[in-house]
Order: C-alpha cells, then structure tokens, then sequence
C-alpha cells in the first residue's frame, strides 16, 4: 500500500516539523547538549554561563537595569493586569 | 487565580531558579527546554518571545496551576505548556483578543481547549509567517540533504518509519541524522542571541 501522504497549509507543515524538533530535544542525551555547548564556547557547568542567558537570567536588558530599582517595583505594583479588577 | 511565589512574582528568583531548588527539572533540563521555547517560538511575532514562554511554562509547574500527568517527564510536559502557549497565542490573536502578548494565569486551564479547537483558517500574516520560517529551516540545515529529506517528512506528518523508508534510509544513516539535526538545533537553541 502507498504512504498516504498528507499535505497541509503552511502553518500545519511547521507546526509538525516544530513538533518533531522538539521531540528530539526533549530525549537529547546530556553529551550532545555539552557538545553543542562546547561548539558555542560555553561551559554549561559554569554557574552563570552563557548557556542560561534568558533561563536563570534574563537576556535582555531589563528595565532595572537602566532604572533605579525602588521606582521599578513600585511601577510593578502600581500596575494594573487589563482584565483583572 | 493561582498565587505566584512571592519570590519570583518579586523576581527576585527566576521561576527556573524555584524550578531547580524544587527538583522540578536538572540544569541540563533547562538547556532542553531552553531549546524547546526557542523551536516553539520560531514564526512568532517579536512581542511573544522565546524568553517570555519559557518563563511562563516555568511558572506554570512552580506554582502548580498546571499538574505533571503520572509517566509524562518534566521536560516533555513543559514542553507540551510551550506548545499550548504558542497555539493560545495564535487562537487568541486570530479571535482578537490578544492584549500584551501575555496568557493570564487564570486562563492556564483553557490550554487544552485551544489545542483541541481545529483552527480553521490562519490569516495572510500568519500563513506567511510560517512560509518564512520554513525557509529559514530548510536554510539552517541546507549543508544535510538527508535532515532536509526528514525535514520534508516531518512536515507531510509522516511517522519515523515512514520517513526512513521513503527517504530509503537505513536505520543508522536515519539515526545518524537525526543526531545531526539534535546538534544544530541545540546550538541554535543554546545560543545567546535573543532570538
């Protein structure tokens, strides 16, 4: 019996590749992440290696870091969630 | 409305932070998932980043308002959260109601209902989104014309054995790129670029 091959729209094709992307990573072994790691220079056993920018912390410059702290959190409290009364 | 620790609500710690002191996940975890959020992001517009979904999935084990299922690995299931929050985006922008690009944490039960509504129609901007972005996976992996093959399998939502055979590829060479393809996307995915 021929494979039925099943075409989609653009963003049905992607979402499946994405999916099996993921699926890979989700069961990639530890040597290869250290191996990728290493291509990259980084030392993911380091504390704050590069590995984890945008993890344990951000990778984008942050408002605190341009603003003095005490008016940011006052400006996060103060905020309010749309939606939320 | 589920209460976010104090701490990371403060950011004071990062939810991956209450993750790991949690035993939630290994730092090695993390790296996966940091890969995960930015395959899951790719065709996303710039205001939903791969950090901001990360963060959130994260979030959403530390405080509980979605539960691990019995046999489902942390990772897989932060994976599947990853997964949610890109189709509740896009379910939420084609219905219009996207505000700033946050999901609320109240709405984190809705998630399996975005995922089981079919999505009948995505719009131009969409459908173009997503045709760009395959252009820029094929382009990634243009040096492997057998990661393209499984690619190109992949996208017609064919199974592993299906690929493999027509792609006529034995089981090694199938093997073999696939651990091709797990290296460029943990590169890709450990880089510190921001997207």
């Amino acid at each position: 019996m021929p494979t039925q091959v099943r075409k989609g729209s653009s963003e049905l094709v992607l979402i499946r590749i994405l999916d099996g992307f993921a699926g890979e990573l989700i069961d990639a072994p530890e040597e290869e992440i250290r191996a990728a790691a290493k291509d990259l220079g980084m030392d993911p056993e380091a504390r704050m290696s590069a590995a984890f920018a945008g993890v344990t912390y951000p990778a984008r410059p942050q408002p605190s870091d341009f603003f003095d702290l005490e008016t940011t959190t006052r400006l996060t409290i103060d905020r309010k969630i749309p939606g939320e009364e | 409305m589920p209460q976010i620790p104090s701490l990371v609500d403060d950011r004071v710690l990062r939810p991956a932070h209450t993750a790991l002191g949690l035993g939630l996940v290994s730092r090695m975890d993390l790296l996966r998932l940091k890969s995960i959020a930015r395959v899951y992001a790719r065709g996303l517009p710039p205001e939903l980043t791969w950090e901001d979904m990360l963060q959130e999935a994260l979030t959403r084990i530390v405080t509980g308002s979605r539960r691990r299922p019995d046999g489902l690995t942390t990772v897989a299931f932060v994976a599947g959260i990853l997964r949610s929050l890109r189709a509740e985006y896009w379910r939420r922008a084609t219905h219009g109601s996207l505000g700033n690009g946050r999901v609320p944490m109240d709405r984190a039960g809705e998630e399996s209902l975005a995922l089981a509504l079919p999505d009948p129609a995505p719009g131009p901007e969409r459908a173009l989104s997503a045709r760009q972005e395959l252009v820029a996976i094929r382009q990634l992996f243009a040096g492997d014309p057998t990661a393209l093959r499984i690619i190109e399998g992949l996208g017609e939502g064919l199974s592993a054995e299906q690929i493999r055979r027509a792609a006529g590829l034995s089981r090694t060479d199938y093997d073999s790129a696939r651990r091709r393809m797990r290296r460029t996307l943990l590169r890709e995915g450990l880089t510190c670029r921001p997207r």
